[in-house]
Formats: structure tokens, C-alpha cells, sequence
């Protein structure tokens, strides 16, 4: 059969599928949508003709889902479809999710040492104690590993059992058998640092965080005795998450008023969020500590309170990554995931592109051009500009880097935070700080 | 979110409706796959639509299907891409390419732009890029996971204009390499006797391969009095070209017969490409000398030369791109263009190409064992290549067959063992045995 053949084959049959999807209408066309229509007939066009002479017989879903990834990628890097065997194998994956021992390790002289043990995690069930170093993972032993490596051989699926050295404070030392389950980890830690109350936010993607933000921030006030005399809220690499629990925890730091609003492409489209009434820590200084990989929600915590003058942001640069995603199902069970707005803070700047920038720049390690180097949201392929053409580039001069001797396993950006939050001129440092956004 | 759909749904389904008017009766039990099509157009359609009416920024209808048309190719293989009307546009005026460029040939591998071989003479190979290095960034802009079209944009500018490029090769740290724009002139093909023996060595096939090569074939002739007592033709490092030209340079050593086939998807898209009748070099000893770089026209030179007894191939297995690519205009080019892999090099003897390359008949290699059997990128090994017919347990086996001639450890490379070893093997009287138990195995 020739091309022209075939091609006219291809189009009869689609003509054809057409009269029994039954369309009444046709006869108003504006010319915009006469427009898309032949774009629409150029697809079609273009779509035949590959299928008919490409080299290799060719499947429909993997062309059609060929082009509608490559239309997606091209608007942006957060835009993507998944076709419905996906969304069932990401499920899949996700249930044999890898399994960890419910503990939070850190290095002390060459050892794994535990810091955390979750409750009624696998590490707990088999007795294991915040102070325990772990000396040998599977008979193989960790001096000497890094805290990475060392982890990663104790990472593996929910369900195997790993072989333990645990070597307890009292020189005791014992092999246990620890069944490793899928451990959610806690988004939320906290603690009394020199003080002063700490509370980490590991992401915001969990419907109860901001309950279990609020009994921190509870837990904190009880255990300082209801007189803190300063808090450092620490965001630092969170990837971002649900819009509601971010809102809600920036809301126990704001008397009302807004968080941030959400603008789509008509100005009509705007949706403004609002802090309840009521913080719970009112007067306490607080510090936000932000760096590059803060991304998304974290952003939208550091700019509202830095906006609305309640804290002075401690770190990096946020990553830039002011745009909000809408999963959409379609028809054949797969689901598109388009960006439809962006974030803008209280004082209508939007983070796309550009991310917060610090009040203090503080650097967590020595200066280096490897320390300057950031991957942020405006290099990725095809991100979303900045809707007011802004670009934000840190003040190197300005930035505060530990010295070479700084040990790794101290916290710098910590340390200077704490340093910030306790110095007598804060209140008066947070009321001339800069305006929000350094032009 | 639904509520957007009735008006444009209609939208959709009355474009597609449009080519109802040509026609003509189908048979009814084409329509259920028909029809499964036609969801797939609809999807296809329902998600351009939520992204007119939702994307956060206006996108241009024209802009997107040239994106997913684009995506759809890109998804077949790496040689396949949409061509905008401008670029269309540029290629119909300027086919000569009076662009300054780098001088190498690049391909994609997982979203990374590779090199599959420098072209001699060019900056890139005078600075010393190498084939299988990776470029990661151009002018201090990424390009990790731009289309192979947009970052050969990039890297052509103004000629004399400078750039700058990071390179990753293997382990080592990234490399920037500075280097100036050059209107890439077309090579001609360069001779030399060395050794009491004649030297060919074509560094692309483009318009001047054939002439150039004949006039040399003439030299040498004269140059050695009549007649050339062995012939050796450097293929390494060519990445191919124009295909006539690797006929007629295939010509020069076939009286007539099969030089290579094309085929498409159907047995009827066959095309067979014949050497013109007429040696240029009847009777005279010939080697072709191959490595993993020498790719497409480069490879069915060689592969005709093997299968047709010709000549002895030798060196390292070739790149093993084996596709032709077509570019389809749409509409008379005004809605630019597919460019689209639609047939398959066949070697005279049915062998095809793609993926697995020409094996050479004696494997040397250009540089000491350094355990991974000097394992080069190929084709098979980009992702989306298009598979070759056997099956990869057949492949397997002929690759493990393969004993591979290293030079010593401490060889010069500057020596070119490969080349050594040719003429070695031109000189020491065993040339016509060889070639003959080839033929016969």
C-alpha cells in the first residue's frame, strides 16, 4: 500500500471513531480554536505517518505517551504524565519500600552512635538505646566507614533481619538480630539546644505533621518551663509537601494574616492563605534555618515569616521552587501532573526561580567553589522563570563560612543561628533588617 | 476539573472528525483497533487540552505539538526528531553548512550528549576530545537533558567565535576545554606511501570523498610506477556521511554488484545500492582499517568490502549505526519536519548493520589491554537503539569469539599499532592466504 494509502486508511478510521463519539457542535469555531484544531489535525497528520513508516512496527501508547512526555518536559521540569501501569508499579515499589532499624545514627569516634531510637521500632523491640554504638554491621566492621556507607549497609527490605555489634556505654558488647521494617521516620524532631528550642522539619509531605509540630512546640514550651528565650525552626533540605500542613504550622507563628498566595495564570485564579488566629510562642525570637535543597513549602514557612517580620532567616538561598502541581485523572487511568500556579509570599514576590534569600548567609561548610556551587530550581532544563524576571545571586562577601578547621560532624549554620537567636540586638536587628527581597 | 472538557472535548473530536470528509469505506474489523488509536488521539488531545486552559503561563498551540512531536520521535531512537519550520527553513537554503562548528560527531546517551568521534583536522580533535566523552555543560550552561538537535544548536555559532565546553570522560574530573569555532570545510581524502605501501584515509564521506579518493588512487598509481603493491584504507574515526559517496568509494574496489541494501519496515521497501563496473584498483591487496568511531557510510564500506571477499577488515568492531534517516516534510515543510529513522543498511552478504557493527575479520587493537578488552560506546549501547534481528544471546557469542591482537604494554599509540599490523600483514606474503580462508569460512 502506498504512504498516501495508508495514510488516507489511518484518517478514514479515525474519521469514522469520530461519528460514533457523536459531536453536535461544530458549526461555532472562533479562530483561536480553529487554530488549535489544525494544530490538533498536524499531530494526527504527523502521528500516521510515523506509525506507518518508521522502521519498526510502533505501538500507540508509547508514541502517544512519547509525545505527551515531550510536550510536558518542555513547559516544565515538574509537569510529567503517568500512564496507569505506572501509577500501579509505583505502588508496587512502594510496598516493598526499604526497611530501616527505627534509629537516627550519627559518627563519634569512628563508630556509629545512636541518637534516637523510635519508639516501638524494630531497633526499639530488640532493646537498643539512644548512646549504643553499633561497632560492626553483618560481622563487618564500621571503623573507618563513612556515616553514609555505614547506613547504607544497614538499609534493605522490610522484612530481612540484619546482624548488629552493639556495643553499650557500659562496655558491654552483644550481637543482635534486628527485622527491619518500613519505618516512616519522624518528620518532626525537637529539642533544648543550649536553651534554646529546636525543632526540624524534615518535610511537610505528611497529613499529621502539624499536629505532631504543634506537640513539639508544646513539648518544648513545657520543657523550657514557658520562658524560651528563643526557637530555631529548621527546614533545612526539606523537599516541600502539602500545602494545608504548611500553612498550619507557619500559622502557630503568625497572629492571622497572610501565609502566602497562590496565583494561576488569570488574575482571577488567585487564592490567598491565612494563618488562624493566634500564635503559640508570641515574643519568642525565632530563627528559620533554610538552605539550597529548601525547597517548595519550606520556602513558603521562611518567606511568610520573614515577610511578615516575625523571623530572621538563617542559611542559603532556598532552591526556587515556587509552583504548585495539580494531578489530574484522566480517561485512561493515568494521571497528568501540570503545573497550574505559582507561589508568591506576603509581599506578592514569587519564590519561582528565585527562592528566599537568607537575612544572614551562612555557609555549613569551609569556602570552596565546591561550597558555592548550588543546584537550584533555575538550573534545571525548561524551568519556569520567575514572573518578574528577578534573579537572586548570593552575596559571597556578605557570607559567613566556618573556618577550614570547622569539624564536619559540628553544625555551623546551627551554631550561628543559636548565636543569632540569643544575641541581645536580635529584636532590634529584626526590626531594620532589609527589606525581604535584595534587588 | 472536568468541567473544562465538554467544549474543548467537542474541539477535539471535530478535528479529528476533519478527515471523515476523505472517506472512504472501512472494513469492520480494522475498527476496534482503529478505535483503540483513536484513544490514544484522544488522550493525547484531552491532555493538550487541560494545558491550554490550565498551564500557569499562555503556551502556544504550535509550540507544544512541535514539543510532543519531538517527544514522540525522540522516544523510537536517538536519530529521530521533529524539525521546526524555521530550522527546516535554514536546512533548505543552507545545506552546506556555513555555520562555524567543533568538528565531531554527537549522539545522546540517557539525556548526556556524547562523542562519537572528533573529526580530524577540526577543534575539538586538536584539542584533544575524544571519542565516548560526555559534554556536560556549554558556556557554563548545562546540557543534561537537552534534545540532541538544541545542543548541537548550541555548540554552533559564529565561526572564529569562542567556546567553552565541559567534557567528563570516564572517572576523571570534568575538563573544560576553550576553543574557537571553525567553519568545518569538507576533508578531502588523504594518501601516502608508507612503507612501500599505499595509505588511504578518508575522514568523513561528504561531496569530495570520491573525487578526492580517485585522484589519490591516481598518485599512488603513478607514484609507484603503475601499480600499487598494497592498498590500506583508514576508515577509523569516520563517522559517515553521504551514502553515494560511500558507493562510489566502494566502486573503486567492486566490479559492479551489491555495495549495501536498504530496507524498511515492509520486504517491498528494499533499495540495492550497485558498485559501478570498472575497478579502479583490480588485483591489488586491500585492507580497511576500522575502529568503534567509524560509523554508518564508514561501516557499509567495510562491510561490503568483507562480504564481498574483496578485502581483509581489520581493527576493532564498528559503531554499528546502521539507519537511514528521512526527513518527511509536513505540509510542504511549513509545519516543519520529521526526521525519522525509516530504513536499515544491509551488507551484501544480509547482514544488518545496526547495533552489532562490523566485526573486522582481524581484531588489533589500537591500545594495550586495559582489562575491558578496550570496550568503545557503540550504537547497541545508547538506549532506544533500534535492536539488530539476532537475538542478543547470538550477539553475545560472536563478541566473545573475538580474540583481539593488543599491542604490548608501554606501545606508543603515536606508533598506530593497527596500522603496523596491516602493513605487516601486506608485506610478509601471507595476505592472500588469509583473505582466502576468510572467504571460504
Amino acid at each position: 500500500m502506498s504512504f498516501a494509502k495508508r495514510f488516507l486508511f489511518t484518517a478514514t478510521a479515525l474519521g469514522l471513531a469520530g461519528l460514533l463519539w457523536q459531536v453536535p457542535q461544530a458549526k461555532t469555531v472562533s479562530p483561536e480554536d480553529q487554530k488549535t484544531i489544525e494544530q490538533l489535525e498536524l499531530f494526527a497528520e504527523a502521528f500516521s505517518i510515523v506509525r506507518d513508516n518508521y522502521v519498526e512496527e510502533t505501538s500507540d501508547n508509547k508514541l502517544i505517551e512519547g509525545a505527551i512526555n515531550g510536550a510536558l518536559e518542555a513547559l516544565d521540569p515538574h509537569s510529567s504524565y503517568a500512564p496507569k501501569e505506572d501509577h500501579a508499579e509505583r505502588q508496587k515499589t512502594a510496598r516493598r519500600e526499604y526497611g530501616g532499624l527505627g534509629i537516627e545514627v550519627t559518627m563519634e569516634n569512628e563508630l556509629v552512635k545512636v541518637n534516637y531510637v523510635i519508639p516501638n521500632g524494630p531497633a526499639d523491640k530488640q532493646g537498643l538505646k539512644r548512646g549504643d554504638f553499633i561497632t560492626a554491621v553483618e560481622g563487618e566492621n564500621v571503623r573507618g566507614k563513612s556515616l553514609n556507607d555505614a547506613v547504607e549497609g544497614m538499609r534493605g527490605l522490610a522484612g530481612d533481619p540484619i546482624n548488629i555489634t552493639v556495643l553499650s556505654p557500659d562496655n558491654t558488647r552483644r550481637e543482635v538480630v534486628v527485622i527491619r521494617e518500613t519505618v516512616s521516620g519522624r518528620a518532626v524532631r525537637h529539642r533544648v539546644e543550649d536553651g534554646i528550642g529546636y525543632i526540624r522539619i524534615e518535610t511537610f509531605n505528611h497529613p499529621r505533621l502539624a499536629k505532631d509540630s504543634k506537640a513539639a512546640l508544646e513539648d518544648l514550651k513545657a520543657e523550657l518551663g514557658g520562658s524560651m528565650k528563643g526557637l530555631i525552626i529548621d527546614v533545612r533540605s526539606n523537599p516541600g509537601g502539602r500545602v494545608d500542613q504548611v500553612v498550619k504550622v507557619t500559622g502557630y507563628f503568625l497572629d492571622g494574616g497572610e501565609v502566602f498566595s497562590s496565583r494561576g495564570r488569570e488574575a482571577e485564579d488567585t487564592r490567598r492563605y491565612h494563618a488562624a488566629a493566634g500564635e503559640l510562642l508570641p515574643n519568642v525570637p525565632i530563627v528559620v534555618l533554610i538552605n539550597s535543597q529548601s525547597a517548595s513549602a519550606a520556602e513558603i514557612i521562611a518567606g511568610a515569616l520573614q515577610d511578615r517580620g516575625r523571623a530572621m532567616v538563617v542559611g542559603r538561598r532556598s532552591f526556587g521552587k515556587g509552583s504548585v502541581q495539580s494531578i489530574m485523572q484522566m480517561d485512561d487511568g493515568g494521571a497528568l501532573r501540570l503545573t497550574t500556579e505559582r507561589y508568591f509570599t506576603p509581599s506578592g514576590h514569587s519564590i519561582q526561580g528565585l527562592g528566599i534569600m537568607p537575612d544572614v548567609l551562612v555557609a555549613g561548610r569551609p569556602e570552596s567553589k565546591n561550597t558555592k556551587d548550588r543546584f537550584r530550581e533555575s538550573d534545571l532544563q525548561n524551568a519556569l522563570a520567575n514572573p518578574e524576571g528577578l534573579i537572586l545571586e548570593e552575596n559571597f562577601d556578605e557570607m559567613d563560612f566556618p573556618s577550614e578547621d570547622w569539624p564536619d560532624t559540628e553544625d555551623y549554620q546551627l551554631a550561628k543561628a543559636i548565636e543569632l537567636v540569643k544575641s541581645p540586638e536580635f529584636s532590634a536587628r529584626l526590626a531594620r533588617k532589609n527589606t525581604p527581597l535584595k534587588r | 476539573m472536568k468541567y473544562i472538557l465538554p467544549t474543548f472535548g467537542a474541539l477535539t473530536a471535530t478535528a479529528l472528525f476533519a478527515f471523515s470528509s476523505l472517506s472512504t469505506p472501512v472494513a469492520a474489523k480494522e475498527t476496534s483497533s482503529r478505535s483503540d488509536t483513536f484513544r490514544q488521539l484522544e488522550l493525547f488531545a484531552d491532555v493538550m487540552a487541560r494545558v491550554r486552559n490550565e498551564y500557569v503561563v499562555d503556551v502556544e498551540d504550535s509550540e507544544l505539538i512541535g514539543d510532543a512531536l519531538n517527544g514522540m520521535l525522540q522516544s523510537l531512537d536517538p536519530h529521530s526528531s521533529y524539525i521546526t519550520a524555521e530550522q527546516f527553513k535554514e536546512m533548505q537554503v543552507d545545506t552546506s553548512g556555513e555555520y562555524g562548528g567543533l568538528g565531531m560527531e554527537v549522539t545522546t546517551e540517557s539525556g548526556v550528549v556524547k562523542v562519537v568521534a572528533p573529526i580530524d583536522g577540526g577543534p575539538a580533535k586538536e584539542i584533544g576530545i575524544k571519542a565516548g566523552d560526555y559534554i556536560t555543560e556549554v558556556d557554563g550552561q548545562s546540557i543534561l537533558g537537552v534534545s540532541l538537535s538544541e545542543a548541537v544548536e548550541r555548540m554552533r555559532g559564529k565561526p572564529g567565535e569562542p567556546i567553552t565546553i565541559s567534557i567528563v570522560r570516564g572517572d576523571e574530573d570534568p575538563m573544560e576545554f576553550t576553543m574557537t569555532r571553525e567553519i568545518i570545510k569538507p576533508r578531502n581524502t588523504k594518501y601516502e606511501i608508507k612503507d612501500g605501501i599505499g595509505y588511504l584515509r578518508i575522514p568523513q564521506f561528504n561531496e569530495k570523498s570520491a573525487p578526492s579518493m580517485i585522484d589519490a588512487i591516481a598518485a599512488l598509481k603513478s607514484d609507484f610506477g603503475g601499480r600499487i603493491p598494497g592498498l590500506i584504507l583508514d576508515l577509523r574515526g569516520n563517522p559517515g556521511g553521504l551514502l553515494d559517496q560511500s558507493i562510489k568509494v566502494s566502486s573503486a574496489f567492486l566490479d559492479g554488484g551489491e555495495v549495501v541494501s536498504t530496507r524498511g519496515r515492509k520486504a517491498d521497501d528494499t533499495q540495492r545500492y550497485n558498485a559501478q563496473k570498472g575497478e579502479l584498483v583490480k588485483g591489488v591487496p586491500l585492507i580497511v582499517l576500522i575502529d568503534g568511531a567509524s560509523a554508518s557510510a564508514s561501516e557499509i564500506v567495510a562491510g561490503a568490502v568483507q562480504d564481498r571477499g574483496r578485502g581483509i577488515v581489520l581493527g576493532m568492531t564498528s559503531f554499528g549505526k546502521g539507519s537511514v534517516q528521512s526527513v518527511i516534510p509536513l505540509r510542504g515543510g511549513r509545519d516543519g519536519a520529521l526526521r525519522m529513522t525509516t530504513q536499515r543498511y544491509y551488507t551484501p552478504s544480509g547482514r544488518s548493520i545496526q547495533g552489532t557493527g562490523i566485526t573486522p575479520d582481524i581484531s588489533v587493537a589500537a591500545i594495550p589491554d586495559d582489562g575491558n578488552g578496550n570496550k568503545r560506546i557503540r550504537e547497541s549501547d545508547l538506549p532506544n537503539s533500534i535492536q539488530n534481528e539476532l537475538t542478543s544471546e547470538e550477539t553475545e557469542n560472536s563478541e566473545t569469539e573475538i580474540t583481539i591482537d593488543f599491542p604490548p604494554e608501554g606501545f606508543n599509540v603515536e606508533d598506530d599499532y593497527q596500522l603496523q599490523k596491516a602493513i605487516a600483514l601486506l608485506k610478509d606474503g601471507t595476505y592472500a592466504q588469509t583473505l582466502a580462508s576468510l572467504t571460504q569460512g
